[in-house]
């Protein structure tokens, strides 16, 4: 494995975090920090801590060394050479990026020799990379262009004197996502280490030495990653391109509006950028607390299906059943008559995956103004013991970033990497640069590195609460300073799932107890969609299963795609109002279908799994007649006869701070609490468990398609097509 | 100097238009009032339009009470000589019926106020 060979290799990080797993016993005691050393650069003195590399002493004066190869992010190549600078006493030019301060280094980084240095190996890059930058999608923010025209020579010596051409190399198929034009490729690595260290699919290497050298997968092989689409950002140059985005636009042409994901729970934060009304690409946007700059594949991709099975006109079904087009009028009085004839109790509201903070609210408060209390969400949770009372009970209470701290995670009844895949790569990361371990309860997945597999019978939970598992993970567990415990939302929609939860919250609390750092939190509920939290937080009940038993008349549902309320479970005369973007599960059962807005097409408020708020902006505008969720409420209401109080955005945010201001605080998390409380109330529940864990995310073609815009997505159908076609292949 | 002095200073840099004093505007005001108001039952009269004298006095004492708040004497000044262009043009039957009828904006539909309109009439 990767683990060791990497950790030591690793110059970036400090020299306690690769020191052995011995040493690092006492690492929370005092230490003697080490002085810093003075260097010089430039002739500016700068401060740094020894194992500092020039190029990082650099960076923290302001000076900005080219570089290709090096990326803050991934272990250090030094095999570009760009980053050459001259220092002094040393006979010849060294690597900034790969080079450790000593002390009274003096750097010259604009000296001539550093300048000849740079300028030599830009000839030496452009010998071999073809001049097809007009048609070239990189063009505009491509590394090689920009740094040629910054310190490459003004005058080429390159003349094809046998008229042999330049150096060229075969294209590889590495998938629908990723277009690969390999003689463009500079050697940098960037994609190989990215790979093999964020990814954790070590499928790309290099064959070949000097000229002859090539980048690729050795076999042709599809990049099976739910991270691929990483490495289009990563690479400084045009080798490796956005398949469904070649030749679409220049990055000049593009407006770009910051959003964020709703694809997954976490909440990524991503650049849209659009032209001409169009989302044209998806691109992450730094967060170092939720996706770093990283971005998964299904948010970056799926994209494409806001463009297509949408929702542009209202309809009503005719007298046939058949859905027709009819105008905002017509739909929303026939829509107004059914809630306004419909006694209360009847009356039901589902909130589906992509549901905004600002529509949650206002159908809440419609349907409470209605007299009717059924507002709920698609994705149970079970509402025994505390239930839904403390936040701390379905939240991510470690955070995101801080599961990099962790020494042991234990996963329950969740394959995180197709779920939350930036928290699996966390605790890739974890694993690999900190020696953390990871254990898993529930079927045997590809997490993309070790884990111990305890089983997957929740019985195991039971035991570990309990302590009374022989398995080594609970030795592992109760010596752990910083553990962490992460469950499945998944699990707790059979019938166990309350005893379940109950057993973590026990493992997990009698975990925290016994902690010296008493600011860790141990218990983490990992949601499945985007608005769960949001729903929760509002004062959705969770899951579907009660009301519907109770055979509702009108049926409201908020872009409920999931497919829990089918026109099967409903009595023959109930009316179905479907409210959302896509043409999915829900407007086809519907009776009136009032067209909402997508992500990209509102601003709007979402929670992530860790109980972040955080706010989408419009790129483009909703397509045809579709309006703003909120709005859409808000229209519906008055015509009903309950006007809801607010008329504008501010307004209806207002309200929601009303109801919980961590709604409305943008990009800040709040600490949880309640802990024991909830522990308390989850004692009695703590029934004997026989069940199977099992998870609905196995494997990467489970991956792509899970909501209504990515299984409207041609994108992503051709990734479940490849996949599949992959592991039909030998290799 | 004093604060008499100075605005003394300013007034006298500035050139008057027509009236040195606000009375003298405030009369000039009055006589075209009365000068358009008198001509209203001919402008009825010759270009035809389907409107009452009561409609056309109403009207301009609309549009004359939509400068109610001007104070600067030049203000009042230039807009009495454009109302006196108007005026001109109306009475030598330089303008059409249609500009005429242009003061009523029979063609102008209200912007939608409240949400609901709004809501049905546009993509608000």
């Amino acid at each position: 494995m990767l683990r060791q060979p990497l950790s030591r290799a690793l110059a970036l990080t400090s020299p306690t975090r690769a020191a052995p797993l011995a040493a690092r016993r006492f690492a929370e005691q005092v230490q003697a920090r080490p002085d810093n050393v003075e260097v010089f650069i430039d002739d500016q003195p700068v401060y740094v801590p020894p194992g500092t590399t020039v190029l990082q002493a650099a960076a923290q004066v302001g000076v900005e060394i080219p570089r290709f190869c090096y990326h803050e992010r991934l272990a250090v190549a030094g095999n570009c050479r760009m980053c050459l600078v001259e220092v002094e006493k040393s006979p010849k030019p060294v690597a900034a990026c790969a080079m450790p301060v000593m002390k009274g280094m003096r750097v010259k980084t604009n000296s001539d020799l550093t300048r000849k240095a740079r300028e030599g190996v830009m000839e030496f890059l452009l010998v071999n990379h073809p001049l097809d930058c007009p048609i070239c999608d990189q063009g505009g923010e491509c590394d090689l262009q920009d740094q040629s025209m910054a310190f490459g020579s003004d005058k080429s010596r390159f003349t094809d004197i046998h008229f042999s051409g330049k150096r060229a190399v075969e294209d590889k198929d590495v998938g629908p996502l990723i277009k690969t034009i390999m003689t463009r490729c500079i050697h940098c690595t960037r994609c190989i280490r990215f790979a093999s260290e964020v990814a954790g699919v070590d499928d790309f290497g290099t064959t070949g030495r000097g000229t002859d050298m090539q980048v690729g997968t050795y076999v042709e092989k599809m990049f099976l990653s739910e991270l691929s689409g990483n490495i289009i950002d990563l690479c400084p140059v045009g080798a490796l391109t956005s398949k469904p985005y070649s030749f679409a636009a220049r990055p000049w042409e593009t407006r770009r509006i910051d959003s964020v994901d709703v694809l997954d729970p976490l909440g990524s934060n991503i650049v849209v950028a659009t032209r001409t009304n169009e989302v044209l690409r998806i691109l992450p946007r730094t967060n170092e607390e939720i996706n770093e700059e990283w971005l998964a594949d299904k948010s970056r991709f799926a994209c494409d299906g806001l463009k297509r099975q949408r929702l542009v006109t209202p309809m009503m079904a005719d007298s046939r059943g058949n859905l027709t087009p009819c105008e905002w009028e017509d739909a929303i009085v026939a829509a107004a008559r059914a809630l306004r004839d419909c006694p209360p109790d009847k009356l039901v509201a589902v909130s589906g995956d992509l549901a905004d903070a600002e529509s949650l609210v206002a159908l809440k408060d419609l349907l409470n103004k209605l007299g009717s209390e059924n507002t709920c969400t698609e994705q149970y949770f079970p509402l025994e013991g505390s239930g839904i009372d403390f936040r701390s009970s379905y939240l991510l209470n470690t955070k995101i970033a801080n599961v990099e701290e962790a020494d042991f995670v234990l996963l329950i009844g969740t394959n995180v990497r197709f779920e939350a895949p930036l928290l699996n790569a966390r605790i890739r990361k974890a694993f690999i640069h900190k020696e953390t371990d990871v254990a898993l309860v529930g079927p045997k997945v590809d997490l993309t590195y070790d884990y111990m597999h305890v089983g997957d019978s929740a019985s195991i939970v039971k035991d570990l609460a309990t302590g009374t598992s022989a398995h080594e993970v609970l030795k592992r567990l109760e010596s752990a300073k910083r553990p962490v415990v992460i469950l499945g939302a998944d699990q707790l929609k059979t019938q166990e799932g309350s005893a379940l939860l109950a057993y973590t919250q026990e493992l997990a609390l009698r975990l925290q107890d016994k902690l010296q750092d008493k600011n860790w939190k141990v218990l983490n509920v990992l949601q499945r969609t985007a608005s769960q939290v949001a729903a929760l937080d509002i004062g959705y009940k969770p899951g579907v299963g009660k009301v519907l038993e109770a055979g509702p008349k009108v049926v409201y549902l908020l872009g409920a795609d999931a497919g829990v309320v089918t026109r099967e479970s409903l009595p023959k005369d109930a009316v179905v109002i479907y409210q959302g973007h896509h043409g999915d599960v829900g407007a086809q059962a519907a009776d009136i279908v009032l067209p909402g807005a997508a992500y990209t097409e509102k601003r709007a408020t979402y929670v992530n799994a860790e109980g972040r708020a955080q706010q989408t902006l419009v790129a483009v505008t909703p397509p045809g007649k579709a309006r703003e969720d909120w709005k859409i409420i808000r229209a519906l209401s008055e015509v009903v006869g309950e006007r809801l109080p607010y008329d504008n955005l501010d307004e209806v945010r207002t309200r929601m701070s009303e109801i919980s201001p961590a709604l409305v605080s943008y990009g800040d998390v709040q600490d949880n609490n309640y802990f024991a409380q909830a522990r308390a109330l989850a004692q009695s529940l703590q029934k004997p468990v026989s069940g199977k864990l099992d998870v609905q995310l196995k494997t990467l073609e489970d991956y792509f398609m899970t909501d209504s815009i990515s299984r409207a997505s041609p994108t992503m159908a051709k990734c479940v097509q490849a996949v599949l076609k992959q592991k039909q292949s030998p290799y | 100097m004093s604060a008499r002095q100075a605005i003394q200073v300013g007034t006298k840099t500035v050139k008057p238009v027509l009236s040195s004093s606000q009375g003298e505007a405030r009369s000039r005001v009055l006589s075209l009032y009365k000068a358009w108001y008198r001509q209203i039952p001919y402008l009825v009269k010759d270009f035809d339009i389907p409107k009452s004298d009561e409609q056309c006095r109403a009207k301009l004492k609309e549009i004359f009470l939509k400068n109610k708040d001007v104070t600067d004497i030049r203000v009042i000044d230039i807009l009495v000589i454009k109302g006196q262009m108007e005026l001109k043009e109306s009475v030598k039957m330089w303008k059409q019926k249609g500009h005429i009828m242009a003061y009523f904006k029979p063609t102008e539909e209200p912007k939608p106020k409240d949400f609901l309109s709004k809501f049905f009439s546009s993509n608000e």
